[in-house]
């Protein structure tokens, strides 16, 4: 018998595509629908949770006191292991839980990876869910799908030492060019102070330098995006905020390599006259050595008067695709997402709700939300809804274009163009 | 002690006594600031005229690290994975060595270059086929989920140090114990297995080490059932990247360093002659 | 004992455990290389596709890989040195002190050795912490920053790995010089030959299978080197220049869910460190020595 030299190399092909691809979980929506048993929950573990846990604790309690021979079991996940968990419950869903908090960013992604259930009809079926702010709404869809409830929204604005802006006699900035200017002189006049403590990693902190500018991460619709970072109104952008690193504001041996919540730790330690910091940092720098030294305004716009748009971040409750108590699952979800938990979790943990009007009471109720429920209202920026932009964020595609450009690396055109790049490259794989 | 006798002049010797003194200062240096800073009460680590000493000792980062949930859990689960991947893997190991040294056979040489070949294989990447293997069998959120891997990955260095030290053992040994009527299992386990039971210790601190350190799988596999986690997994909570509580991550540090510090001085005067040993043709 | 079953017999259980749980999860990983196979295919959202070398076409079209895969050779060729050098330098200085100081730096370097990478990296990162550091404030460098450039980070994390992997040098090579006959040093002393030409000369040819050993074994772990970098630089350094190639490996999968990419570069890596022991072994042998 006389083979073919090539055939065994085919055989080895065909073996190879047909009979051992690779592992994949079957990951199709559960049909089922217990009405008892137990309901896993997981939620994020933030710094200090204990007041968290209080109200969630109340929510399940009525919750299970609702619905006889029904348990929740509620888990705190570990901020930095997050990400690997999420992934591995989407691979073994035996081990998920049924409903889980995540960030908002992450929506997209999580929809194309088949972990997300589609709530979209209980979303509408929801009386409170009228009064959800728009910015939230979006933050939890997905191509005209709903995926979820939003907890919370979290907006940046700038906080300053209102102690050493008495002190030097200075005012608080009105444009960013003003920003820039104070921040160098606080530094020459204390030169143990940051001006303004800014961060290489610092993506959501960065941004808005890019959006008061003009620019744009990218453009496009549904599955189709294209990046912009490399246009000449987002390189102005990237090219005021990383001017702010050097000796004269933010040295950038310190500064380069800091992520949002070094910014924040660092005024909170006192070693800061201005940050960049959300709502949600106002527990830690109340906890800081600033305590009563600091007030808050909303980051300013290009222009006088006009305030640069935010991030709205924040976090949102999915259920999982795979649960087998959909309609248990689904109602919890709305337990914790409802307006009473949100004005509650506003109390214990600062997050700002993402109802409008339950927002205008505590605003009310608690006067340094004011600068940013402003910020909100003057309009904000969200991510590409694209499945992509999970890849593009744990990528640290951002970041790196900061740092190198801080580092003297590549000039802003040249590191915009190679961020711009690895963008559409991942807007493209994701399409 | 068979050192080599060398007439060495005294001020040499004092030289080389000072330099080892001084060096072993350094190599302890980092361990010694490691305890210090446990030990630091708070706010002190954080100053920038940082000392080498404190004058007020305080436990309080360690109340931190053992008041965290269950943590006594997680140090048994901890030593439960370490303990039997040493155990099983040095039996293993014991057998496979015998096989490559004591007998001549084809793919002898192969085997053995496999053996080493395994060694290099990064084992970050094989984090995902072992998921989705551990799923199949059930593991996922067990501590076998972290002893099986375990066990394969610190098999072939074992097998590989072990080669030299069942090697050493003498053939004459061998025939002698089968003239006197020895079975062959009874010439394994109680005449070849005492002979080499130092180079099993020595071997098996590598095992101990890397399944008591192990902080990748147990992220990985142990996904919804945390009682089932271990040590290093309650440690990175301290390792916060947005409010490093140094104290806290030094005193889980210590915690964590104590166990293998005792386990090697137990194991040192063998570990020498182990090690010794397994490279002794 | 020369039966023909025996051996395979004694190989079995170990054969059982590395077949199934790393021939097999290696050669899935072969396997995902070829594939396309993000988070979304794990999951079962979408169909895997056959991808052939697209894959390495990919990964080899790319700079960054070629920069990392420099920078980790270098890397772990310098690693692999200082390693060799201080070990076997202090492996040679055991020899020549008192019991007392012997057992004084030997119970130093048990405990480096003892010490978890993670909690290692930690420690050196605090010892060199630009703010609350003792070694900036000896040396009197201000707030200097050791992880801002390149070099001074790697410089910090070779510290770092030299110091936690030269006492298995040391204690493998000091065990083996305690087993060269006295009568061979004494004699050597004797004909008036300096310390480095008795090293050069009859210590390191005897200890040449020792040698081998740990060289492989220093090459092989600094090579893989991961979670030193991984901490001391927080995941890769400003803008991902103190990557090296199994973390680049981890970065690729994990955090953007390329695990086929990331599977890419665990083969590649592999397949570097064969060619590198197998070329090491090969010049051994050829100078008459056996495996």
């Amino acid at each position: 018998m006389k083979l073919s030299p090539r055939l065994p190399a085919l055989l080895l092909a065909a073996l190879v595509v047909t009979a051992c691809a690779p592992r994949t979980s079957d990951n199709a929506a559960s049909d089922k629908d217990e009405k008892s048993g137990t309901l896993r929950v997981w939620l994020f573990q933030e710094v200090g949770n204990k007041p968290k846990e209080k109200v969630v604790d109340s929510v399940v309690a009525a919750f299970e006191k609702a619905h006889e021979g029904t348990r929740v079991d509620v888990e705190y996940i570990p901020v930095d292991t997050r990400a690997q968990r999420v992934k591995a419950a989407f691979n073994d869903p035996k081990s998920a839980p049924d409903v889980m908090e995540y960030g908002n960013t992450d929506t997209a992604g999580y929809v194309k990876d088949g972990g997300l259930l589609d709530v979209t009809e209980e979303f509408g079926d929801w009386g409170e869910a009228k009064d959800t702010d728009p910015t939230a709404r979006q933050s939890v869809t997905v191509d005209g799908r709903l995926y979820g409830a939003p907890l919370y929204v979290g907006v940046r604005a700038l906080y300053y030492r209102t102690d050493v802006f008495g002190e030097l006699g200075l005012k608080v900035p009105e444009t960013m060019t003003e920003l820039a200017a104070t921040a160098r002189e606080i530094r020459a006049a204390k030169p143990d102070l940051y001006g303004l403590v800014v961060g290489g990693a610092y993506t959501y902190g960065a941004m808005p330098f890019v959006w008061a500018n003009g620019g744009e991460l990218a453009t496009g619709k549904g599955g189709s995006y294209a990046s912009t970072i490399d246009s000449a109104a987002a390189r102005k952008g990237i090219k005021a905020y990383t001017s702010l690193f050097g000796d004269d504001n933010c040295p950038a041996a310190k500064c380069a390599g800091m992520g949002g919540n070094d910014t924040v730790t660092a005024f909170a330690a006192g070693k800061a006259a201005m940050a960049i910091g959300g709502d949600f940092s106002h527990t830690a720098v109340e906890a800081g050595k600033v305590k009563g030294k600091y007030a808050v305004v909303p980051l300013p716009g290009v222009t006088p008067g006009s305030i640069a748009p935010a991030f709205a971040g924040g976090n949102n409750i999915g259920v999982l695709k795979g649960t087998s108590h959909r309609s248990l699952a689904v109602e919890l979800m709305e337990q914790l997402a409802s307006k009473r938990t949100q004005s509650e979790l506003f109390d214990a943990m600062g997050f700002l709700p993402t109802f409008g009007d339950v927002r205008q009471q505590v605003a009310a109720r608690e006067p340094f939300v004011k600068p940013f429920v402003r910020t909100l209202g003057a309009g904000t920026r969200f991510v590409p809804a694209s499945p992509a932009w999970s890849r593009i964020d744990s990528s640290l595609v951002l970041p790196t274009m900061f740092q190198e450009v801080i580092s003297g690396r590549k000039d802003v055109a040249a590191a915009s163009k190679d961020a711009a790049a690895k963008m559409n490259d991942a807007f493209g794989s994701a399409g | 002690m068979n050192l080599p006798r060398l007439r060495v002049r005294r001020p040499w010797r004092l030289a080389a006594d000072a330099s080892a003194l001084l060096t072993a200062v350094a190599v302890a240096f980092p361990l010694y600031w490691m305890v210090l800073s446990a030990f630091k009460p708070a706010g002190e680590i954080e100053s920038s005229e940082p000392r080498p000493w404190t004058l007020a000792p305080s436990l309080d980062s360690f109340r931190r690290v053992f008041g965290q949930q269950e943590f006594g859990r997680y140090f048994i689960n901890s030593l439960v994975v370490a303990c039997s991947v040493v155990i099983v893997s040095a039996l293993i190991a014991f057998l496979a060595a015998t096989a490559v040294t004591r007998f001549r056979f084809r793919f002898r040489t192969t085997l053995l270059i496999m053996f080493l070949v395994a060694q290099m294989v990064p084992v970050e990447a094989l984090t995902i086929p072992l998921f989705f293997l551990m799923r199949d069998f059930g593991q996922l959120n067990t501590l076998g989920s972290l002893i099986l891997p375990h066990i394969a990955f610190s098999l072939p260095f074992a097998i590989w140090m072990l080669r030299g030290f069942v090697k050493a053992v003498p053939e004459a040994l061998e025939e002698a114990a089968y003239i006197d009527g020895a079975s062959r299992a009874r010439f394994l386990w109680q005449i070849l297995f005492p002979l080499v039971f130092p180079g099993l210790v020595a071997t098996s601190v590598f095992s101990f080490i890397s399944a008591w350190n192990d902080f990748l799988f147990a992220k990985s596999f142990i996904i919804s059932d945390t009682s089932q986690s271990t040590l290093p997994m309650a440690l990175l909570v301290f390792y916060k990247p947005d409010d490093p509580d140094w104290g806290g991550v030094m005193a889980a540090s210590t915690v964590m360093t104590i166990p293998v510090l005792i386990f090697f001085v137990l194991v040192q005067r063998r570990l020498v002659s182990g090690l010794g040993g397994a490279v002794k043709d | 004992m020369q039966s023909r079953k025996a051996p395979w017999l004694y190989l079995a259980p170990a054969l059982v455990v590395l077949g199934g749980l790393l021939v097999y999860p290696v050669y899935q990983l072969g396997l995902i290389s070829f594939f396309r196979y993000t988070q979304a295919q794990v999951s079962g959202g979408e169909p895997t596709t056959f991808e052939g070398f697209g894959n390495y076409a990919e990964l080899l079209g790319d700079d960054r890989f070629w920069q990392v895969l420099l920078s980790t050779v270098v890397f772990a060729a310098a690693c692999v040195a200082s390693t060799l050098t201080v070990g076997c330098a202090l492996a040679v200085l055991l020899t020549r002190v008192r019991a007392l100081p012997r057992l004084v730096l030997m119970m130093a370097a048990l405990g480096a050795w003892a010490t978890p990478a993670v909690t290692g990296s930690t420690v050196w990162l605090l010892l060199f912490d630009p703010d609350f550091g003792p070694v900036n404030r000896v040396l009197g460098l201000g707030d200097h920053s050791w992880t801002y450039g390149r070099y001074s980070a790697f410089l910090l994390v070779l510290l770092e790995v030299v110091w936690c992997s030269f006492p298995f040098v040391m204690v493998t090579v000091y065990a083996g010089i305690r087993a060269v006959p006295g009568e061979v040093l004494e004699a050597a002393a004797l004909d008036g030959a300096s310390q480095w030409r008795i090293w050069r000369s009859v210590l390191a040819p005897m200890l040449r299978p020792i040698l081998t050993v740990v060289t492989i074994q220093s090459v092989i772990w600094d090579f893989k080197v991961f979670t030193q970098i991984y901490v001391m630089t927080n995941g890769g350094g400003i803008a991902g220049q103190n990557l090296v190639l199994n973390v680049y490996a981890y970065q690729q999968a994990f955090a953007s869910s390329q695990y086929s990419l990331g599977s890419a570069i665990g083969v590649v890596m592999l397949l570097i460190l064969l060619a590198v022991t197998l070329g090491y072994l090969r010049l051994l042998r050829r100078q008459g020595e056996e495996l």
